[in-house]
């Protein structure tokens, strides 16, 4: 057991879909679609839209990430990924009604299961849910928890309220009741408010991690973490590096105003270091690569670190070339493979030697 | 030791104060309305910990409470009045005059060793650029105020008239904390607690840093600096990793970004050293951060932010840095940035 992939993307199609969904959402989308842009579509990406050019299955009906075979054959086999945890982000930006959101997500978890869970042992899934109504969503969590595969529970890295918000919180118990961390992932709703909407998709990749600082900001100081003491938030494609200047902004900001947050018993880097994992692509790559081991080490993040390679999109990072030849031999084990066992808690073996 | 301070707070105590300055119009608007002044207090609630109460409203009360006890070289006063959460193009414009008026009649033409940022409108860059040639050539005003907080990010085409005026008459941009109070504060909605907000200035900074670059300002305006204001500073290496890593993929895009983003930032950027919120306890972990930071020594200028309290971070950033860097962050990088002697 020498690999494990924290971030790879399954994408089904709309056809795909469809065929696990119940007729009156079939209908619904038959007649008005999705309704709200995509992603893409606020920010197009300017090459091969934004995959990797040898991604294309090139069988009909297919696009990239939508054929088992083909990430089988590009990333299982190629690099020897013992695990790939898939996340699946067809749900991610559900702006739909109640009715809607659970069917889609049901069929995300279903089409997951049939098409690639049964398909190669090797893949785990991620449960998507229809996380702006948490009581469809806890549903969705227990129809899927006893189903081991099924190794955490899908969340955008923006919704409708910000994360740390009660709203939410149903489902991170339900989550931790079962023993799932809770993914999220890089995408949903595009209201960007606090600096205003950037213009280009560059703007918007980097700031990818700057929204994951304000929710993980907002977790702390909502008390989300004291409130559900077993959570475990693995923030996924959001980058690492900034994680010690956010603990350093938000233990001095507690430690002057820690009056008015008697909720908050400890440093708030305490609470990100219990409960808080990160996958690491697009991993930050400074010019002097000791640097990211400073950072590493000033958020304590050695035992938190979950190598990702976010196949099949343009900027794959490489299990072979990633990580930088300064980190320690142990440390790389640890982001390569230990700490994802220890946090999924897979089995040392695989089945098929096992 | 000589110190220039680039953060010291004033602000009018109420509309009242600026009546002088506004039309009949417009004082007949705020009476009838009973508009207030609140965008301040919403920022920095007078009895929270952080605020350090009212600042300043006379040159009196400036003289007393700074310039006789820190007794800077010089020292550049900031007055956060206009950020404000009314809608309102035609009275943010208003405003901006009048307040940049009180600032000239009540503090600089009373002292030679204060500096002011000029206030604009953030609802429009028509009436900016207009502020700008009205009173920008006055040699007191040394920066257009930009709040880091807005509807659009700062670099955005639809802003570069106002760098063009700015640049026409020497002024940098300094990108102040804070602004339009009925915006969600962070890009992930609405929060919960002041903690956040006052954290949530650093997210914003980095957004606006990411506008700055990508929108090509420095390409189109080579001599503007921003410094960015209460914003924080170690967040900046990581950001800037992240940024090159991206550009090297996805420069097609902005290809008038011709080098790599961290290049423009460090010639482009400086931040204050409020607030210096660093590793507590952990001297090594600072020495790793100025060492990440490349050139503290070139990137930071001091500010007191008076009245508003931040920690004791900047004696743990002075303690760490040499002889030299300390004069540059002091005085010497500040009076670089305005031409000051």
């Amino acid at each position: 057991m020498k690999l494990i992939d924290c971030d790879v993307h399954a994408q089904p199609t709309e056809p795909m879909l469809v065929e696990y969904l119940g007729p009156a959402v079939r209908r619904s989308l038959e007649r008005y679609g999705r309704r709200t842009p995509r992603i893409t579509e606020w920010y197009p990406r300017v090459r091969n839209a934004g995959m990797r050019v040898d991604a294309w299955p090139g069988k009909p009906g297919h696009i990239w990430g939508s054929d088992p075979e083909t990430t089988r054959a590009q990333l299982l086999d190629e690099f020897g990924v013992d695990f790939a945890v898939l996340e699946v982000l067809s749900g991610q930006d559900c702006y739909d009604d109640a009715d809607f959101a659970a069917d889609w997500n049901f069929a995300i978890n279903q089409w997951q299961l049939e098409r690639w869970l049964e398909f190669d042992e090797r893949f785990l899934g991620t449960i998507a849910v229809p996380h702006e109504y948490p009581d469809l969503a806890v549903a969705e969590i227990e129809r899927r928890a006893a189903d081991p595969r099924f190794v955490a529970v899908l969340m955008p890295s923006s919704a409708m309220e910000p994360l740390g918000s009660r709203k939410y919180w149903p489902i991170y118990e339900a989550a931790t009741a079962h023993g799932r961390p809770i993914a999220f992932h890089t995408g949903g709703y595009a209201d960007y408010r606090g600096a205003g909407r950037p213009s280009f998709y560059l703007e918007y990749h980097v700031s990818n991690g700057i929204v994951m600082q304000s929710q993980l900001a907002g977790m702390v100081a909502g008390g989300m973490f004291k409130a559900i003491p077993g959570v475990r938030a693995v923030m996924t494609e959001c980058g690492v590096a900034w994680a010690a200047a956010l603990r350093w902004a938000l233990d001095s900001a507690w430690e002057l105003m820690r009056d008015d947050m008697p909720a908050l018993e400890r440093r708030p880097s305490e609470y990100l270091r219990d409960h808080v994992w990160f996958t690491t692509q697009p991993i930050e790559e400074p010019a002097d690569a000791e640097h990211l081991v400073y950072a590493i080490s000033q958020a304590q993040l050695e035992d938190r670190l979950l190598f990702a390679t976010d196949y099949p999109h343009w900027d794959f990072d490489s299990p072979t070339q990633a990580l930088p030849r300064a980190l320690p031999p142990d440390l790389r084990r640890a982001i390569l493979c230990e700490n994802a066992l220890a946090l999924y808690e897979l089995p040392r073996q695989p089945a098929a030697t096992a | 030791m000589d110190r220039i301070d680039c953060d010291v707070h004033v602000a009018p105590e109420s509309y009242r104060t600026l009546y002088p300055y506004l039309s009949d119009y417009w004082r007949d608007y705020v009476e009838e309305a009973g508009v207030r002044l609140n965008g301040l207090a919403l920022a920095y609630p007078p009895g929270a910990p952080t605020s350090g109460g009212l600042p300043p409203s006379s040159y009196e009360e400036l003289r007393r409470r700074v310039l006789e006890p820190a007794a800077p070289r010089y020292a550049v006063l900031n007055c956060l009045t206009a950020f404000e959460t009314h809608r309102s193009a035609y009275f943010a414009a208003a405003v901006a005059s009048a307040v940049n008026d009180w600032l000239r009649e009540e503090f600089l033409s009373r002292d030679e060793r204060l500096r002011a940022s000029l206030v604009v409108s953030g609802l429009s860059t028509e009436d900016a650029v207009a502020e700008i040639e009205r009173v920008g050539d006055d040699h007191g005003f040394v920066q257009v105020l930009l709040p880091a907080r807005g509807d659009l990010p700062r670099g955005n085409k639809t802003a570069h008239a106002l760098f063009a005026a700015a640049c026409e008459r020497s002024l940098q941009v300094g990108l102040h904390a804070w602004g339009r109070p009925g915006n969600a504060p962070t890009p992930s909605g609405f929060t919960t607690s002041y903690l956040e907000d006052y954290v949530g200035n650093q997210q914003v900074a980095q957004a606006q840093l990411l506008s700055f670059v990508t929108e090509g300002v420095f390409n189109r305006f080579p001599g503007l600096k921003v410094l960015l204001i209460e914003c924080g500073f170690a967040w900046l290496p990581p950001l800037l990793w992240r940024l090159d890593k991206d550009w090297r993929g996805v420069w097609r895009e902005v290809p008038w970004v011709d080098r790599p983003p961290s290049e423009y930032v460090r010639e482009h950027f400086r931040a204050t050293t409020a607030p210096a919120h660093l590793p507590k306890d952990e001297p090594g972990a600072v020495t790793q951060l100025l060492e990440m930071l490349g050139d503290a020594g070139s990137l930071l200028t001091y500010s007191s932010d008076y009245p508003h309290e931040h920690g004791d971070g900047l004696a743990t950033l002075l303690d760490q840095l040499g002889e030299d860097d300390r004069a540059a962050v002091l005085a010497g990088n500040a009076a670089a940035l305005y031409q000051l002697s």
